[in-house]
Formats: structure tokens, sequence, C-alpha cells
């Protein structure tokens, strides 16, 4: 007997949403959880990370600003999140010394490696900026920044055409003992807001917000903004970096774009 | 522009409703709703709390979902402008291996169900993209040959919203409908196209720090970042409310009839309506109505 196609089109309908109710009410949880830990899914996910940058560096031009805000937009209390101060002998005799020992090492592919003491730094030319900090998990803070341009290092130490990101090598460590660091490509190196900074608020930086010098890259999230610098390394690639994703939360599956 | 012509009135005749791209579309489209919807529930446990304007003062959010402790009796509950309600059970704390945790929304209802924010941002951004390039294939696709236009509310409807209503409510024994799509439904599209879908994407895009270097006016639009973040909050909830309203009304208008038109296209309509065409470009299969499915249809009863 010939099947009924409508029947048979039917019953494959109602197993199809018998099937798709079960797996809504059963396993859906249970799904998506081994989805997520699925290399291929998650690499098929990962996709979408370098379509949003290429996308959002499209729509931005170059050297466009970030909204600097007023003073009187500034929050009473700049959170503070991530590791806690590095709890090192050298680190708090060094914050006892106000950070007169402390140097930033600037090494890799420069024709100019150096080094320079916090008083260096801050004989540059500086940068005031009151911007808006938005952490990966929804919070958003206003504090008032004076750095030091991160082109202004770049000019000084003469990075090769081979350099491609600049790398940050921080002081604090997880409770593993993992050392923070994070990293950023030329492009975003060099653009006006990005800056070194050694001022909260018109203070000196505080120890929960990095001191004695910190990352702001305006055009990203919170975990981009390396604490507690010792040093930056100037590379071509970041495979060799940390796990090779390129910074401590990249390595824990965090995008390295973070501009979304 | 095509001409149009008006059909003669049809029921119980099966029509071409669905183009191949708008089924096409409405299964990834709700694919990615229902991701995008649970991945985002992972992501705001990350910081159960909203705000209006531009920051995030613990003290000044509007809405929260919280764990609170006494002893052994951990409680779940949601603040909403400091008026507080219980919520154990369901949100704001939930049984986990090593007994009570805080936690916004329960796993059951997240993606993924264990905490990860990096692994919900990878889902919702993926699917956010899929979602807005459907949306945009949809419309590219659809926009030119009339098919929105059928269920486009207009200023036309909305005298006709109340005898719709009264239908529906089982008031009145006879549909007013007079086109393909009542003026209910009509509306209920309409808000979705006009309102929900470009506000959430809008609002979403609002919390990308580049997107707002490169649009100032994002976040004036919204009041704020965290405004925008508010709004798209509340506006995922707005989807859920059509998506139910959509699920509930395919169950009851005749199932099997509205799965057969998302699914192969084919419509069998219940009153007699005038479908308006526009020759060029009735239906990408030729004629709108087929006499050969039609036979083949006769016997078939309605669900």
């Amino acid at each position: 007997m010939k099947l009924n196609p409508k029947l048979s089109r039917r019953n494959l309908l109602i197993g199809a949403l018998q099937g798709a109710s079960l797996v809504l009410l059963s396993g859906c949880e249970k799904l998506f959880d081994s989805l997520s830990q699925n290399k291929k899914i998650q690499s098929l996910l990962e996709i979408a990370e370098n379509g949003s940058r290429r996308a959002q560096r499209l729509v931005t031009a170059r050297n466009k600003l970030a909204k600097e805000f007023d003073a009187k937009d500034i929050s009473p209390k700049f959170r503070a999140n991530g590791n806690p101060p590095p709890i090192t002998m050298d680190y708090t005799t060094d914050a006892q010394n106000h950070w007169t020992k402390w140097r930033l090492e600037v090494s890799g592919l420069i024709k100019q490696p150096a080094s320079f003491s916090l008083a260096d730094l801050k004989s540059m030319p500086s940068r005031t900026q009151i911007t808006r900090h938005d952490c990966v998990e929804g919070w958003s803070v206003i504090g008032k920044w004076k750095g030091v341009r991160l082109e202004e290092i770049i000019n000084r130490v003469q990075p090769g055409t081979d350099a491609r990101y600049v790398v940050f090598r921080c002081m604090d460590t997880d409770s593993d003992g993992v050392n923070y660091f994070e990293s950023i490509d030329m492009i975003d190196a060099v653009h006006p807001q990005t800056i070194l900074a050694y001022e909260l608020n018109d203070q000196p930086l505080p120890i929960d917000n990095g001191a004695p010098l910190r990352l702001r890259v305006e055009n990203q999230l919170g975990y981009k903004h390396a604490k507690y610098i010792r040093a930056l390394e100037f590379v071509s690639s970041l495979n060799k970096i940390g796990q090779g994703k390129g910074g401590y939360w990249e390595d824990q599956g965090y995008e390295w774009y973070a501009g979304i | 522009m095509a001409e149009t012509s008006a059909k003669p009135p049809l029921a119980g005749r099966l029509v071409y409703r669905h183009n191949r791209i708008t089924r096409l579309t409405h299964w990834l489209s709700a694919l990615a709703l229902m991701i995008l919807f649970m991945s985002g529930l992972q992501i705001f446990n990350a910081h159960p709390y909203l705000y209006w304007g531009s920051t995030s003062d613990p003290d000044k959010a509007f809405f929260s979902i919280g764990a609170s402790q006494n002893d052994d009796d951990v409680r779940g509950f949601i603040n909403f402008y400091g008026r507080k309600l219980d919520t154990t059970g369901f949100l704001g704390v939930q049984q986990g291996v090593f007994g009570p945790q805080a936690r916004g929304f329960p796993s059951w209802l997240t993606v993924p169900g264990y905490y990860s924010l990096a692994a919900a941002r990878r889902w919702h951004f993926f699917f956010g993209w899929l979602f807005a390039i459907t949306g945009v294939f949809y419309l590219l696709y659809n926009l030119p040959v009339g098919h929105v236009r059928k269920f486009f509310f207009t200023p036309h409807d909305i005298k006709k919203v109340p005898a719709m209503a009264a239908y529906y409510l089982r008031v009145r024994k006879t549909s007013p409908q007079e086109g393909e799509y009542n003026p209910l439904q009509k509306m209920a599209y309409t808000g979705v196209f006009v309102v929900l879908a470009p506000l959430i994407l809008l609002s979403g895009m609002t919390m990308s720090p580049q997107l707002n270097i490169a649009f100032h006016w994002l976040p004036a639009l919204f009041g704020g970042s965290q405004s925008a973040r508010a709004i798209h909050f509340i506006l995922a909830f707005g989807f859920l409310f059509f998506a139910l309203g959509h699920i509930f009304m395919v169950l009851t208008q005749g199932f099997l009839n509205n799965m057969r038109s998302m699914t192969s296209g084919w419509y069998k309509e219940k009153i007699p309506i005038v479908i308006e065409t526009r020759r060029a470009a009735s239906s990408p299969r030729g004629t709108p109505v087929s006499s050969e499915q039609e036979a083949e249809k006769s016997n078939e009863t309605e669900s």
C-alpha cells in the first residue's frame, strides 16, 4: 500500500515536535552544557568574535574619541575588580617607597629597548580624560585618569614593522599564582586615549586600582585594562604568550577582542 | 511597481502563504531568539542589577535579584524600586551540589547551565549576528515582493481592533477578518518588526564600548549605557511575551495548519478572505493557489 505522503509528513512533524519538547524540557541544559564545552562548537562561535572586531573597526574612524564626561559625572567610588593587589615583598616595599625603585621595562621587537621610572613617565606629556569604564560583568563607573599616551612610549622605543601587539606584564597573580597579562594590537595602542595611567581622580593611582601604572584602552571592556604593570613587550604573535590567547582572561575563554 | 489585483474570496482552500525565505528565516530567528534569551540571562547573572543612566551606583539599582542568608536559611529575592519579593525556589538562590548557591536566574533557564560568563557571551554574540543577518536577509527578500505589507499595521487597522478582540474573547461569533492577517496579528508582528527587533539590537550595540565611540548617539538615544542594558533586558522579556502569545495562538488556532504553512508554505484559509497580490510577484512558485494541492487536500479535516 502506498504510504500517504501527508500522513507521513504529519507523523514526522508530530515526532519532531515531541522530540523538540523532550529536548527542551529535560535535556536542554545538558545539551547546551556539552555544546559549550565542545571544541568544534567553540571555534564555530568564535567566528562571531572576528566578525565583531572587523565590523566594529570598519565603522569606527581611527582617531575618534570615546565620550569624555564632566567632573560632576565622576563616580563616588571607582570599583576595583579582578585579582587582589600583589602582596610580594618587592611590591609592598616599592609602594612604601612611593615607587621610586619601580621601573617600567620595555622590550621585544623594538629598536630602542628602554626602562622608565615613574618620574620619567610623569615628565612626559600627559593626557587627562574622564571616561566610563565598562566591566564585562555589566557594571560601569566613571573616573578621571591622567597618564602618558602609549604612543609616546612607542615613539621612543621604535617598534619594528614586525611588532603587531603590545603585551602588558603585570605584578598581580590569581590564587594559583598565575601572573596577569594582557595584550592589544598596534591599532588600539596608538589611539589618542590609550594611556598608561598613574593618577585616578587627581590622586596617585590607588593600590586597588592598579598602582603604580595601569592601562586605559577606552574602546574595550575592563579586563583589557591591565593593572600593576611592570613591563611592556612588543611581539609579532600571541601564540607563545601564556596559553596563547593573548591575556589572562582570554586563557579562561573570554574574547581577545573586548570591544563588545 | 507591479499591478495589484484582487483574487476572489477564499475559504477552505490552500494558499501559498509563506515563501521559502520567510520559512527559513522564521525558524532561524526562533532558534536564535531562544539562545539569545537564555544566554542573556546567564550574562545578566554576572551582575544581577539594573540601573538608569550611565553608571552603576550599587545603591541606585532599580531592579536586582539577590540572596540573603540567615544561619542555614538562604532566601532568594527580587528587589524592584525597594519592594522585595521572596522568590526562593526560582530566582536568587538555587540548590547546588554543595548546598544553596546565590544565582540570579536558575541554571535550567540559562545557556550554558553552569556558570560561565565567557561561554554565554560567545553564544550570545554568535546568535546576535545570526539574528541580525537573518532579519536583514528577510527584509531584503520580502520588502520588494510586498510580503511585509500584508501584515503591516496601518492607521486604517486601528478601528478594526475592537471587533477582532471581541472575536478572540468569544464575545463575537464571526471573525471580522478581511485580509490574510487580522488587525491584532498585524499589531503583534508590526510591533516585533518596528519596535522590539530594532530596539533590542540597538540597545545591545549600546553596551559595546567600541560602538559607543563609533556612534556617540547610541548611548544618548537610550539615556546612557546602563539604561540601554536595562532596556535590552526589558525588551528581551517583550520578546518572551510575544513568543508565548505566538505559540499559544499557533496551538489554539489550528496547530497543524499553522505548522504546515511555516514548513511547506501552504495554509488552508478558514474564512472567506480576499488576497491582494501583486501580479508580478505573487509567489515564487507562480500562482498562489494550486488546484492540484487543493484536490489532494479536500478530504483532510481541520485539526
